[in-house]
């Protein structure tokens, strides 16, 4: 695996291999926009931004992040399963995104494992089956590195189709039931004596997880989906503000993050999803001083 | 046949009072008997104080009351209705015991957190509409925290902390509150402040109250019946002719003395 990461090396990662000479001339962010690749990883982009920063509040403030990271990995498994198979390989990630969410979900609740445990086998099952399926295939070499490392400058209209549908999918659902998923937060047990049908909301919740995954693949990789849906809440967070403001602010730095990181990518020739979560790690850092200083 | 219809009559009435109804009711919990055998009644409008040793059972019978756990025998009626097919819980509302043991940093701001009162099972997935913010303010107006709406949860005094919650319980437009030692860790001076809320509640706005507490002149003065919890569930009427001292001591056993005089409450017994 090491060898072909050599290999393949940044600009593989971005899959920016007809990408290079575009680089080297020098090309103004206004014309930049008349490029599809450039309209779709905008597009793209922004979908999963704003989906992955408003999920991840939740999953913040839950302390469920990490079952993004588990989920994602196990996901690898789906990836090389499609890649094999001949199918869109983000079908068979979600469906084995979903299985994992429901898998680390139900053996927490029937006393299998904790959270963490459960989530740290479902990583092991799924990545280990991805591992096999690649070694028998005898390898997809560049296919699968584009979702590690994710490939959100290449990214086709199909992928982007997909993206902005299940995006679609994820802000409906937090717009309808973001009132209840707050109190269930907040406190499940109130919330479940207030009438709020807690275990139905939370099978929901789960399931827009696994396709807020999937949705973020393509776009930053299986290895960085945890920071896309974390550092922005971690980030509002630092504001100390109402809930309503903290929401925004989250969605705000989840989606500047991501534009400037691909601009910056482009501009500077380096692995977009690499830069996006640098960007959010800056912001972060800054916010953080700026607020510990103030306070 | 005349007699059977005022019967029926009498019955109507005593129902439409009857906010809680509990027969023979015993409890268990992990394995052992925490209740036995209670029979008592809650009826509009009664404010009741459920006192008793630490480890008696007062959060059991109360949990039992809200369906959050088992009985092992007996019957519970809310409002009129067994609890097995009890659906009306927006009627009731319950302040927990830990419900001020939330994390400090949870970004929500007191009007926020008192307009989840709001959400329920015949609304889900509905937003909150103009009607439901102007229930929110004056919640937090009658409960004197309109100065602090804007302010962080955390960033609350105990005592504000649970007036935010009773307001939260509040804005149900609830039939009535139970709340579990609502006043633990707070001073002397604070909670007879809300103690004072909690009658304004009950007598203007004819909400019953049923609370935990372990302030016995307090339980005394301001309610109008006392349920002693300890395994055994004994209730009175709080009144000048009833022996109170009695039925405390069946709670907390014969050695104890509880000298109350009248004049402590300032003229407001109950009487």
């Amino acid at each position: 695996m090491m060898e072909a990461l050599g290999v393949i090396g940044l600009r593989g990662m971005i899959g920016g291999a007809g990408l290079t000479g575009f680089m080297n001339s020098s090309v103004s962010l206004m014309e930049l926009l008349n490029y599809q690749f450039f309209q779709n990883a905008i597009l793209g982009g922004l979908a999963a931004g704003f989906a992955c920063a408003w999920i991840g509040l939740f999953l913040v403030l839950r302390k469920e992040a990490m079952i993004v990271d588990g989920v994602a990995h196990t996901a690898f498994g789906g990836v090389a399963l499609g890649l094999l198979l001949g199918i869109d390989p983000l079908i068979t990630a979600l469906g084995i995104s979903i299985v994992s969410v429901f898998g680390v979900s139900h053996m927490k609740r029937k006393g299998l494992a904790e959270s963490d445990s459960a989530i740290a086998l479902m990583l092991a099952i799924g990545f280990s089956t991805g591992l096999i399926i690649i070694s028998i295939a005898g390898g997809f070499s560049v296919d699968l590195f584009s979702y590690l490392f994710g490939s959100i400058l290449t990214i086709s209209r199909s992928d982007l189709l997909m993206i902005l549908v299940l995006g679609m999918v994820i802000i409906a659902f937090l717009t309808v039931f973001h009132k209840e998923l707050l109190a269930i937060t907040f406190d499940e047990r109130g919330a479940k004596m207030m009438g709020i049908p807690v275990d139905t909301i939370l099978t929901m919740f789960n399931l827009i997880v696994a396709i807020t995954i999937t949705l973020s693949i393509k776009i930053i990789g299986i290895i960085l989906v945890v920071a896309l849906i974390v550092i922005p809440a971690l980030t509002a967070l630092q504001l100390r503000a109402s809930f309503a403001k903290t929401v925004i602010s989250t969605i705000l730095i989840g989606l500047a993050s991501v534009v400037v990181g691909i601009i910056a990518s482009i501009f500077y020739n380096v692995a977009t999803s690499g830069v996006i979560v640098f960007t959010m790690l800056l912001i972060y850092l800054t916010t953080t001083a700026l607020f510990r200083w103030m306070r | 046949m005349e007699k059977s219809g005022i019967d029926s009559g009498v019955r109507e009435i005593m129902s439409k009072d009857m906010v809680i109804e509990v027969k023979n009711l015993s409890v268990n919990r992990s394995g052992s008997l925490v209740i036995k055998d209670a029979n008592f009644e809650v009826l509009k409008g009664d404010y009741v104080g459920i006192v008793g040793p630490n480890g008696g059972g007062k959060t059991t019978l109360l949990l039992a009351l809200l369906g959050q756990i088992p009985k092992a025998s007996g019957t519970i009626r809310l409002f009129g209705k067994s609890i097995e097919s009890f659906n009306e819980w927006e009627r009731v509302a319950f302040v927990p015991q830990d419900a001020t043991n939330f994390d400090a940093n949870f970004p929500l701001s007191v009007r926020e957190l008192v307009s989840l009162g709001r959400l329920g099972r015949k609304r889900i997935g509905k937003r909150l509409s103009k009607i439901d913010w102007d229930e929110v303010d004056s919640a937090l107006e009658f409960m004197g925290l309109s100065e602090v709406a804007e302010r962080r949860i955390g960033e609350l005094s105990g005592g504000q902390k649970q007036r935010m919650f009773v307001a939260m319980a509040l804005v149900r437009d609830p039939d009535v509150i139970i709340m579990d030692e609502p006043v633990a860790g707070i001073d002397a001076a604070t909670q007879e402040k809300f103690y004072q809320k909690m009658s304004d509640l009950n007598q203007k706005r004819g909400i019953t109250i049923m609370m935990v507490s372990h302030d016995l002149s307090a339980v005394f003065c301001r309610m109008s019946k006392v349920i002693c919890v300890n395994k055994e569930v004994n209730v009175a009427e709080i009144r000048p002719d009833v022996d109170l001292e009695g039925v405390l001591r069946k709670a907390y056993g014969d050695h104890f003395h509880f000298v109350f005089h009248r004049h402590e409450c300032k003229g407001e017994f109950k009487a």
